[in-house]
């Protein structure tokens, strides 16, 4: 008899959300574990009881799966997974906190396939601002964007410091080149969309960050996406299901086009599940993090 | 493929209970969840995350479990629960809640007690005058308030006279719905309060006799006699685990005995129908209410 296959699902945080494991559970895992309250100096000792009790054939029916609040310390965790692996015991590892890289992915993939059905154009040397940008999504979002070529700027609500941390942390850690502002006034929003090509808004759920006025102001807007599905939603003029729709609020800036957030999540939905998958079906281990989740969105998109 | 079964079940405790583990995974649930530590606050992020993440097919086949080992706590959580669903979009799912096993425990023995008062006796549990021994747990509490809401005068009595009758004045407010008027007595008083007793419900903790042979013997008006403890010494005189039915041996009344396995057969088969039939059809938030509802078909046969 195969072996079942075995999901370890370790969270730094005192519960793992049960979104995460419904979706371990619909990809095909047999066993479904949570880990919590998981340090991530834990995670190697953790690993290396998962390897090595299932020999060569239970190892490649054995998945970990990182998720928490924090991106940084599921980086850190999803290293310190990797790094525990002994070949040819090691297990797969995906890394999807806060469900942020596949959010972002999906949200980078439309917004990407849009800019090319519209306006022909690729994301590389687009400016982009990310509203919203210092939580898991935004910077997501923005590494993301940044690695595909854009000239991104994170965008704090209130302060141009937690911008700069974020921005400058992940720089350093996954190679973008990504600037940090803040803008708490209409004013500040309108002077940064204003030469904006394209606009990402990852903000709370529930808040509306531009609001028709401020997107007249935008004067080469091509395209805007928006992850927020309670209203208010984050801009206005987006329905929750428009994919590629016209921003009637954008008036100075022709052909400008927006995106939803059920647009998103249902290529979110696709992608999770398509990555958790990945862990069962691949031959050799992987680690799939943002990078493999835009890959993936991509082809989905 | 159909989608697996997902329970998730959650605990106030820092441990689930082994013995609900069992139970659910016999009663068909493939994925069994544990949330440990869950505070009243954590609830509706933990549901809301539990209910989005199944389509409207998955929906239907995820369910929640409430354990721990408070009552008002688990009734607190269940409401909660209830309050988090959004069902105008069809996320919603079932929940059972049954802290420590008592709704389910408390729902058989007073079922049997009521069958065994029809049997033998040709009566009912209205107007009857109970004595909960013992009764200020939470196997106590909730068979007090089920017995009262049948119609019975219900006495909780405990070692301390203040605690008891703050135990019935909390089954009174929060579980009896206006229906209850159970009093709180010291055990001090027991040998008083045999004298006007129809039924003894005995739910001390396990090996501590709560109904020596002399106070058997001193119950004009005794007809029966429940005891959950299957630890010897059992909880009343003369009184065995196995017992079903059976003639107390002291008993001038000819008061007959339901003993811990006689009721455990019970307890066990309302919990297992509660299992399978929240996953069937529509969603229910089942309780003590539910639990005595199936358990009285259970003693049908």
């Amino acid at each position: 008899m195969e072996k079942r296959s075995i999901m370890h699902m370790f969270d730094p945080m005192p519960h793992t959300s049960p979104f995460d494991i419904n979706m371990a559970v619909d990809a095909g895992f047999d066993v479904v574990i949570p880990y919590d309250n998981v340090k991530p100096e834990e995670v190697a000792g953790l690993v290396r009881d998962a390897i090595f009790s299932r020999g060569p054939v239970g190892v490649k029916r054995t998945g970990v799966f990182i998720g928490g609040r924090d991106i940084g310390v599921a980086l850190n965790m999803s290293d310190a997974a990797k790094k525990a692996m002994v070949p040819p015991f090691e297990v797969s590892v995906l890394a999807d906190p806060s469900g942020a890289f596949t959010t972002a992915a999906a949200l980078v993939a439309l917004v990407e396939k849009k800019l090319k059905v519209h306006h022909g154009l690729e994301l590389k040397g687009q400016r982009a601002v990310v509203f919203g940008g210092t939580g898991p999504v935004g910077v997501a979002t923005g590494v993301i964007a940044s690695l595909a070529g854009a000239e991104v700027t994170l965008v704090d609500p209130f302060n141009i410091g937690t911008a700069l941390d974020k921005a400058n942390e992940y720089n350093q850690r996954c190679g973008s080149t990504l600037k940090g502002t803040f803008a708490s006034s209409d004013a500040d929003k309108a002077r940064l969309i204003s030469s904006a090509d394209v606009v990402f808004c990852t903000a709370k759920a529930g808040v509306q960050v531009l609001n028709a006025s401020i997107l007249s102001d935008a004067k080469q807007l091509k395209v805007a996406g928006d992850v927020n599905a309670v209203p208010p939603l984050g801009i206005e003029g987006i329905k929750r299901k428009h994919c590629g729709e016209p921003l009637v609020h954008a008036t100075n800036s022709a052909g400008a086009v927006g995106i939803g957030s059920l647009a998103i999540g249902d290529i979110k939905y696709q992608l999770q599940n398509r990555l958790l998958a990945l862990l069962l079906e691949a031959d050799q281990p992987v680690f799939l993090d943002f990078r493999a989740a835009f890959e993936r969105a991509r082809e989905l998109v | 493929m159909e989608k697996p079964y997902i329970l998730h079940m959650f605990t106030p405790e820092k441990n689930l209970s082994p013995f609900d583990v069992n139970m659910a995974l016999d009663a068909g649930w493939s994925a069994v969840v544990p949330y440990l530590g869950i505070e009243l606050g954590e609830v509706t992020a933990l549901v809301q995350d539990a209910i989005f993440s199944r389509s409207p097919s998955g929906v239907k086949r995820t369910g929640i479990f409430i354990g721990g080992r408070d009552v008002k706590m688990a009734i607190d959580i269940l409401r909660t629960a209830r309050k988090s669903m959004v069902p105008e979009f069809g996320f919603e799912v079932s929940a059972l809640a049954d802290p420590s096993g008592s709704f389910t425990t408390a729902a058989a023995m007073v079922a049997m007690v009521e069958q065994e008062l029809k049997q033998s006796f040709q009566t009912d549990l209205a107007g009857k005058n109970i004595l909960a021994l013992g009764g200020t747990g939470p196997v106590g509490q909730i068979a007090a308030v089920l017995a009262a809401k049948a119609g019975a005068k219900v006495k909780v009595v405990g070692r301390q006279l203040e605690k008891a009758q703050r135990v019935a004045e909390l089954c009174n407010q929060e579980y009896g719905e206006g229906k209850t008027g159970i009093e709180g007595q010291a055990d001090a008083n027991k040998a008083e309060l045999i004298k006007t007793a129809d039924v003894v419900f005995a739910t001390a903790a396990a090996g501590i006799e709560v109904l020596s042979a002399e106070l058997v013997a001193a119950g004009p008006q005794l007809k029966v006699a429940a005891d959950v403890n299957a630890v010897p010494p059992p909880g009343i005189a003369g009184l065995e685990a196995h017992h079903k039915g059976t003639p107390i041996v002291g008993s001038k009344s000819g008061a007959v005995g339901i003993g811990a396995l006689a009721i455990g057969a019970i307890k066990y088969q309302a919990q297992h129908r509660l299992l399978l039939r929240m996953r069937e059809g529509k969603p229910v938030y089942y309780d003590y209410n539910d639990a005595f509802a199936v358990a009285r078909e259970a003693v049908l046969g």
